[in-house]
């Protein structure tokens, strides 16, 4: 399924799998569907990016694996159990776009509320440095979120919901919010962090480059409300580096998902304006 | 680092300078107009009465200081409990609300001498005055402190399976207090107004007490003294709080621009 070690360890049991789900969200006396019959399998250690078009129910769908909603119709599964059960076992994280730290605490301790909360592991002081190390904050550890830039807050959103070593972690747009060189930062320490933690990761994006760059697979939904409008297997070798631009096979996945997503926001005239799409 | 020190200096010294301004006109109109004492006293006459018997307005003051913090902090933590009740459930809210409502519109006024038949010319019936006055804008604003809480905060916090009580802790609560201290900001002129007036309607001793008794005597300067007392009083509780605000709500400023 992937080129990476883990193809061997993988185990019978799905992280996440997905049934026939669809949502609706009541609007006054009426509802409006947001995903319907989507599909999807994680497996373990797996890291899937969902693209879509905006409103296609990529929030939904994260806060539906998350145990935040109750979907209003088909099965979610995740660690082979309800979500609920799944919470409760405090193996997930979450970083959503607006990283919602608390302003009252430092960057420290937003990390160590994690801990506090799931209870501290094995050398979880040791760990801490090292993450606040890892996704480049250390400097800031006594510093509160208000003094932080829009970058600096996302990078302890990702120190927060990894401390705890989550078995999957889900993310929302995480990087949309940050120029492009802190992007592009973020994402090759993600993808350490994930080929270091063996941890599942559903990945929410805008951006196919970013997509196709970290993923295994690419899910790309339709327009609202979403359904899988198809799954691409991103078959490039770990672990992946920026020379990836000048592979041809990375561009051509590019195009690839591009094709898929500008049809889907019906706009034709786009395929031609982009260079490299093929339809 | 100079210019500054002198920016502060300016501060501190334009207030003063007005008011300096101010009392120094209202002496100079007082004696050219030849003003009856007891229609208007010049700012001398008033600073001779309050000089003249200062340990009777520092008693005054510290009764009725004592039932007006007293009252408002029986109300911040009395609305603050019924508060988490209502946030909790929007049933309990619209059960509760009425009560409350009925509560902040009826005038003290009509109340006070009942709370002084069942509770005498003590602290008590001051303390519950200064309470009631209190508790419509504590309890309005700690409810929407509790609910004003950071859904993306939330949302992590559940994604980690926190309790019910630990995201009360962690997160509504503090929360709440930017909403809380504007509550207090609010109530603390009031519940010095809850005090002086269950004075005047008990006649029980305080500020409010010296006041009537100045009137009746016709003592007018005595009566500003009272005035100006009060005055300070509501300054200096005002500026507790705010400098309180500003040690616990030290994130606040910097996270609304966020
Ligand atoms: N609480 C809600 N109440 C009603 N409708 C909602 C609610 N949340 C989302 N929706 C609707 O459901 C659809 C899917 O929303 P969702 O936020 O999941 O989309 P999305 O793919 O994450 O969009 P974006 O890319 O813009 O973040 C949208 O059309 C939205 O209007
Ligand atoms: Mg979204």
């Amino acid at each position: 399924m992937t080129n990476t070690s883990r193809d061997s360890d993988v185990p019978p049991e799905p992280v996440v799998e997905v049934r026939h789900l669809t949502h609706r969200y009541p609007v006054g006396n009426e509802t409006v569907g947001a995903l319907t019959g989507v599909d999807l399998t994680v497996n373990d250690g797996e890291f899937v990016a969902v693209i879509g078009p905006s409103g296609c129910g990529k929030t939904t769908l994260l806060s539906i694996i998350a145990g935040l909603l109750s979907p209003t119709g088909g099965q979610v599964s995740v660690f082979g159990s309800d979500t609920r059960a799944a919470r409760r076992s405090q193996a997930l994280g979450l970083v959503t776009q607006d990283p919602g730290l608390l302003p009252w605490l430092d960057v420290a301790s937003n990390v160590l509320l994690t801990l506090d909360i799931t209870g501290p592991h094995d050398g979880a002081d040791e760990y801490v440095t090292e993450l606040l190390e890892r996704v480049g904050i250390s400097r800031f550890a006594r510093y509160y979120p208000g003094q932080l830039s829009g970058g600096m807050r996302q990078r302890v959103a990702l120190a927060r919901a990894l401390v705890h070593h989550p078995r999957l972690l889900l993310m929302d747009e995480p990087f949309g919010a940050l120029d492009e060189i802190s992007r592009e930062e973020m994402r090759f320490e993600l993808l350490k962090v994930w080929e270091q933690e063996q941890m599942s990761v559903v990945f929410v994006t805008h951006s196919i480059r970013e997509a196709v760059l970290l993923a295994d697979r690419v899910v790309v939904l339709t327009g609202q409300p979403g359904r899988v409008k198809d799954v691409i297997e991103i078959d490039l070798d770990r672990p992946r580096t920026a020379s990836l631009e000048d592979d041809p096979r990375y561009q051509s996945l590019l195009a690839d998902v591009r094709g898929l997503l500008v049809s889907e926001t019906d706009r034709s005239d786009l395929v031609h304006a982009i260079p490299g799409t093929r339809r | 680092m100079k210019r500054k020190f002198q920016r502060n200096a300016l501060i501190l010294l334009t207030p003063v300078l007005v008011s300096t301004l101010l009392l120094a006109a209202w002496e100079t109109w007082v004696r050219v107009r030849d003003v009856k004492e007891y229609l208007l006293p010049a700012p001398s006459a008033i600073l001779a009465a309050l000089l003249d018997d200062p340990g009777r307005f520092a008693e005054g003051a510290r009764l009725s200081l004592q039932a007006a913090i007293g009252g408002l902090l029986l109300a911040s933590l009395g609305a603050f409990i019924l508060a988490v009740a209502m946030a909790h459930s929007r049933a309990l809210e619209r059960a509760l609300y009425p009560p409350a409502l009925a509560l902040k519109v009826t005038p003290i006024v009509a109340v006070a001498p009942l709370f002084t038949i069942w509770f005498g010319f003590g602290l008590a019936p001051k303390v519950l005055i200064a309470a009631m006055i209190t508790f419509f804008p504590m309890l309005v604003n700690s409810v929407v402190g509790l609910r004003s809480v950071d859904p993306r905060a939330h949302d992590f916090l559940r994604t980690i399976n926190a309790s019910t009580w630990q995201i009360f802790w962690r997160l509504r609560v503090p929360s709440s207090l930017p909403f809380v201290f504007a509550g207090l900001r609010i109530s603390v002129p009031l519940s010095l107004i809850g005090a002086v007036v269950a004075e005047f309607l008990s006649g029980s001793e305080g500020i409010g007490q010296l006041i009537l008794i100045a009137n009746g005597d016709f003592d007018t300067p005595v009566l500003f003294g009272a005035i100006f007392v009060l005055a300070a009083m509501g300054i200096l509780l005002t500026a507790s709080v705010a400098l309180v605000e500003r040690k616990v709500l030290f994130w606040y400023q910097s996270a609304v621009s966020l």
